[in-house]
């Protein structure tokens, strides 16, 4: 009903890459700009001031009136082996010429054969004869989807021509590698590499890419896990260390992901080889590579084969002794030591990132092998990156209670500016409770001087708390809890000595549902410092205001009777792989209270059905609050992956206006859903000065690196103190507001505005990453849905 | 050319392994025997060999010569070095190199090799070619070993579909006799001995027919007597290197010592972690008691012994952390890779944070929580 339609272009085609995989990562052919009758003529916003940028895209350019050719290759008769069939063909290379592609069945030629059918006799080792018939099925446009693919592969087959290392999707240069010995780490330096049709061009697209690689097995992690854990914990924390992880062997050039860790084998179990006989691990590793295996009791990892081979859908054992881990872990993530030093090495600045790029563009350059290839196939590139003009949308004013605030724009940071202001809707605290252990008595009492100088100022009314001292256990904590917190408890305050991630989840757990009363855990670190303890306070301050229902700042929404929804997900790989979907929907005019609930589902469920449910309440609620319905919904969803706008577009959107029907005949609002994308490879730089800066936050980029087939623009709202800033790419994929382009993206822009736990502009719309954050804390800590009493308020902070 | 796939359709049934893959197994067995550190694979079509001997710990220098570029090409970077042995390098070095150009023709880069393996190769040259084979091979390579492997066509008959020959390419197909009484001359003339064998068993009744791929093992009689030998013929380069990759190896100083800091530097931090651990047993967290220490491993068992001597234990002097050298040096690891105390101070000089006397690793850990 919707008219959105996905062009088939790719089901016919075939030409594969290494890895035989299908999917289509850049989700060409989901056209859904046609369906917007609105934005046909143009996409394109119009405020702001102008600023010159350029990017890391390339132009990709042809012979006029160039076209690849496609033929199906017939065998007669019948040969079944790929090698076989290449071999047979490829003693034809005088009349096909040696420039081709060829995947068993299709071959891609860059010449037009005489006659469109054209017939080979060759002869088998065997002496067999075999007729080859070679025929034209397809003269594909350089525009056409099996030519982007194509593209790619031939990209591909240069970088490996270049000598780098394929690592997952990208390639990488090992022969210069970083070390940092400390955290046993290893960053090499590459590139991500995409060819698509941008709105007027063909373009590549190249960013400089890091793989961090880790300097030891999984057996060595194994070891030292054992050492930090003891017996009782080690499988629970090898399991949540390892699984999910991608790791490297020591005998071939594959990556395997860790679906599971099988205690009861080891490498003296034994295996089917396929020629059915029975083989131990010890035996094939010694036989087939000469690798001796060392340590005979560890337990052997299982990899889940993704794609069917044969039909045969199985699982691979890989030995740990013989297994390197990519890649960081969440745990690397939040050691704050390690990503500093880290970031030393990965967050190059907007000139030294392109000076990078400029080396691999100089390679290809170079390269005489990578040259005469290109030139086969009639290709070539632009050296240089394409520039263009991008807008800066002016900055938005921050109100709180009656003051309007300007902020300066160079730092998207509103902090200064809003000290001491009241806020919005300051939530009493009249009765509260504030756990410690006896050694951080001393910094409790900080916090609670420091908070009680810093709230008056934001109107926050504060009574003395419960002040309760515990022992540093668990059940300790929990049995305070249960004794202690009342229904008319505002929130409980837990300062925690170290960063243990049981106490914290057993904390919240209890608190999100048994007993939903808002919580605050804080690290007693964070408070040991004088210096700092002033601005920890007020930021504790806010944000325990936000978790009770508070509000802090607005800026002007100009549309009225909208709801504004925020959904993404988090997918535990852990235990029992589920699936989290954070959804949050606005309850007020000014955007500054939200409805929030998430939807646990388990693996082979679809997540888009609780969504569904999730909506229903939200307008419930928000009916309640406004008494009406909203006239105009607006839905962010981030957490797409590559690959899935398809079934974005024709499953999650039916279902939204399924829903929208189910509250009455009669009501029909206008809905837009725009997914948000954070993880893309376009990079856009500022020409200041004569060198390159990151643009400033406000900058919108419609134009050029857009696709022609869908109504999108990209958005640099955050800053960032070091590095490259990363546009967020928004694609809207429908849309009945009749809205401007212009009005879809400041309103976009206002969003990124309305995070409470963050001062200052964000990177996406406030409402995903309160989804984020939602989905986040139930995935790792609480593993099921919260209690619903508290859906009215942001406890998640 | 493809010297695997020519037998597979007609004997897969009759071979197991197919018979490929037993040449292949016993040139890998005589490898082990002899343990060659130079290996030359001649006719190495698409390098499925110098594959497999890649992963023999004994080589370390592999070379493949062809005369069809393309066939080595189409496969040649499973040559290369992978991801892992860039992450952990190994204790030999190996350097593969892949050569265009003919057995005909002789080219230094051939010189000074151990094992000089020829797998069906002679039956796909022509007459010339093969007349000036034993004198490029025996004559001017002269390695300690040849290995010779030809069809045997005695065996043909019971080969279905075989007409002529096995393979279109082949320009002729020996018997046994017409093998060995090659093989003797040449071996005669060169001065080597030759022992020959085969795979490929004939079925029970038929053994005179032989093996189906007969083997000639060249052994030379008498050492090299040294350079003379070779600078008696000098000659220039003909062959086309197509392909190198030199294998990261902890012979290599750059690498020997990344794995050095590595070592050291992650072995003081788990000391300086356990030393750590120890101080703040006696606070008030009663989760941290000895009693939930983790039981011994191998790690803290080495920590162990190594502790009783009284000037080797990890101190703390004002916000640092020292960690004596000595005691690091003491580790396996660490010890296996520097071989000497001075070779250790040598490769983390200027890298790794010491004491101002040099004898620490020193942290800092004054920003640190417990």
């Amino acid at each position: 009903t919707i008219g959105l339609q996905v062009s088939s272009g790719l089901q016919d085609l075939s030409l594969r890459d290494r890895g035989g995989r299908r999917r289509d990562f850049h989700d060409l052919g989901v056209n859904t700009r046609q369906a917007m009758v609105h934005v046909q003529e143009s996409k394109t916003g119009c405020s702001g001031r102008m600023i010159k940028l350029t990017t890391n895209h390339f132009r990709l350019t042809s012979r006029p009136q160039w076209a690849l050719y496609q033929y199906h290759v017939g065998y007669s008769p019948e040969m079944e082996a790929r090698r076989l069939r290449s071999a047979l063909l490829f003693q034809h290379e005088e009349t096909i010429g040696r420039t081709h592609a060829f995947d068993g069945s299709i071959l891609f030629l860059p010449k037009k054969l005489e006659s469109k059918v054209t017939e080979l006799f060759s002869r088998t080792r065997n002496g067999d004869d075999v007729k080859i018939t070679v025929t034209l099925t397809n003269e594909l446009p350089p525009t056409s989807p099996t030519c982007l693919q194509f593209y790619n592969i031939i990209f591909r087959r240069l970088l490996k021509m270049l000598n780098l290392q394929q690592i997952g999707r990208n390639y990488y240069n090992p022969s210069d590698p970083v070390s940092i010995p400390n955290h046993r780490l290893m960053v090499w330096l590459g590139f991500t590499s995409s060819i698509l049709q941008y709105e007027e061009n063909i373009m590549l697209c190249a960013d400089v890419s890091h793989k961090v690689l880790r300097e030891e097995t999984v057996l060595d992690t194994m070891h030292s896990l054992h050492s930090q854990v003891g017996e009782e914990r080690f499988r629970d924390a090898c399991a949540k260390e390892l699984i999910g992880l991608i790791v490297l062997t020591k005998y071939n050039n594959r990556t395997y992901r860790i679906d599971d860790i099988d205690w009861d084998n080891n490498p003296k179990g034994t295996f089917r080889k396929s020629d059915g006989s029975e083989m131990s691990f010890v035996e094939y590793y010694k036989k087939q590579y000469n690798i001796e295996i060392s340590d005979w009791m560890q337990p052997v990892l299982i990899s889940q084969m993704k794609r069917k081979r044969g039909n045969i859908q199985g699982s691979v054992a890989l030995i740990p002794e013989l297994c390197s881990l990519t890649g960081l872990t969440d745990k690397m993530r939040s050691d704050f030591n390690m990503m500093k030093d880290l970031a030393i090495h990965t967050r190059l600045p907007p000139e030294q990132r392109q000076r990078e790029l400029g080396r691999l563009l100089t390679y290809i350059q170079k390269d005489d092998n990578v040259q005469k290839e290109l030139r086969n196939w009639g290709l070539s590139f632009d050296y240089k990156s394409v520039s263009f003009t991008g807008r800066v949308v002016q900055g938005e004013k921050i109100f709180q209670s009656g003051t309007m605030f300007d902020y300066n724009p160079q730092f998207a940071d509103w902090t200064k500016e809003t000290r001491g202001v009241p806020l919005i809707r300051a939530v009493p605290m009249d009765s509260w409770l504030l756990i410690y252990t006896r050694r951080n008595y001393d910094v409790a009492n900080t916090l609670l001087q420091s908070l009680f100088k810093v709230t008056p100022s934001m109107g926050i009314r504060m009574n003395k708390p419960n002040m309760i001292e515990v022992d540093d256990r668990t059940e300790t904590y929990l049995r305070v809890l249960q004794q202690r917190v009342t229904p008319d408890t505002n929130i409980v305050v837990c300062i925690l000595s170290s960063s243990r991630k049981d106490k914290y989840d057993a904390i919240k757990k209890y608190l999100c549902t048994d007993c939903p009363i808002p919580s605050q855990c804080v690290l007693a670190r964070t408070l040991s410092k004088p210096q700092t303890i002033m601005t920890v306070a007020t930021k504790i301050a806010l944000q325990m205001n936000c978790k009770m229902g508070g509000e802090l700042w607005s800026v002007e929404i100009p549309l009225k009777q909208v709801m504004i929804v925020g959904i993404d997900c988090y997918h535990d790989t852990v235990s029992g792989r589920q699936s989290i979907a954070g959804f949050v929907a606005s309850l007020n005019q000014t955007v500054t209270r939200w409805f929030s609930r998430c939807v646990v589902q388990s693996r082979g469920q679809e997540l888009v059905d609780g969504i569904k449910a999730c909506l229903q309440t939200a307008l419930r609620n928000w009916s309640k609050w406004n008494k009406c319905l909203p006239s105009r919904i607006f839905v962010y969803r981030d957490g797409v992956g590559d690959g899935q706008l398809n079934t974005l577009v024709n499953y999650e959107v039916p279902q939204f206006l399924d829903c929208l029907k189910s509250i009455g005949t009669d009501y029909s609002p206008r809905l837009t859903v725009i997914v948000v994308k954070k993880r893309v490879g376009a990079r856009f730089f500022a020409e200041i000065g004569g060198g390159l800066r990151n643009p400033p936050p406000g900058t919108v980029v419609d134009t050029v690196v857009t696709r022609p087939e869908w109504y999108d623009f990209f958005i640099v709202s955050q800053t960032v103190k070091n590095g490259c800033v990363a546009p967020t790419h928004y694609n809207v994929v429908y849309d009945t507001s009749q809205l401007k382009p212009d009005h879809v993206q400041r309103l976009t822009y206002k969003l990124c505005h309305m995070y409470y736990n963050w001062s200052g502009i964000i990177r996406v719309p406030a409402p995903c990453q309160y989804a984020h954050k939602l989905a986040f804390l139930v995935g790792q800590s609480i593993h099921r849905e919260p209690n619903l009493m508290l859906s009215d308020r942001l406890y998640y902070l | 050319m493809d010297r695997n796939m020519q037998e597979e359709f007609t004997q897969i049934v009759k071979f197991q392994p197919p018979l490929y893959k037993q040449r292949y197994q016993f040139v890998k067995d005589l490898v082990e025997k002899y343990k060659p550190k130079k290996v030359a694979d001649l006719g190495c079509g698409d390098c499925s060999l110098l594959w497999m001997l890649k992963f023999c710990s004994c080589i370390e220098v592999l070379a493949g010569l062809d005369i069809c570029a393309n066939k080595m090409k189409e496969k040649m970077h499973t040559l290369s070095p992978l991801p892992v042995d860039y992450l952990q390098p190994s204790e030999r070095s190996l350097t593969v190199t892949l050569h265009h150009g003919s057995v005909a023709h002789k080219d230094p880069c051939m010189l000074g090799f151990d094992l000089v393996t020829c797998i069906e190769l002679i039956e796909h040259l022509e007459e010339s070619e093969l007349k000036k084979f034993p004198e490029v091979v025996f004559g001017f390579m002269a390695p300690s070993i040849v290995v010779i492997s030809t069809p045997n066509s005695e065996f043909n008959t019971l080969l279905p579909g075989v007409k002529l020959y096995r393979h279109p390419d082949h320009k002729f197909e020996w018997s046994q006799a017409q093998f060995q009484s090659w093989a003797l001359e040449t071996a005669r003339c060169y001065d080597y001995s030759v022992e020959f064998t085969g795979v490929g068993q004939p079925p029970t009744g038929m053994e005179k027919i032989g093996f189906c791929t007969q083997i000639g093992v060249f052994l030379r009689k008498y050492p090299q007597t040294g350079e003379s030998v070779q600078s008696e013929k000098p000659t220039e380069a003909v062959y086309k290197t197509v392909f190198k990759a030199v294998y990261p190896s902890l012979k290599d100083e750059k690498y020997l010592q990344n794995a050095v800091i590595r070592e050291v530097t992650f072995t003081a931090e788990i000391m300086k972690h356990h030393f750590m651990l120890k101080r703040a047993e006696c606070s008030d967290d009663p989760e941290r008691k000895p009693k939930s220490q983790p039981p011994v491993d191998c790690f803290s068992d080495c920590l162990g012994k190594l502790v009783i001597e009284k000037n080797m234990e990890p101190f703390v002097s004002g916000n640092e952390v020292y960690i004596p050298l000595t005691t690091i040096f003491c580790f396996p690891k660490v010890k296996r890779l520097c071989g000497t105390f001075e070779k250790l101070c040598k490769l983390i000089a200027g890298k790794v944070t010491l004491s101002s006397d040099g004898s620490a690793v020193m942290f800092n850990i004054e920003h640190e929580n417990e």
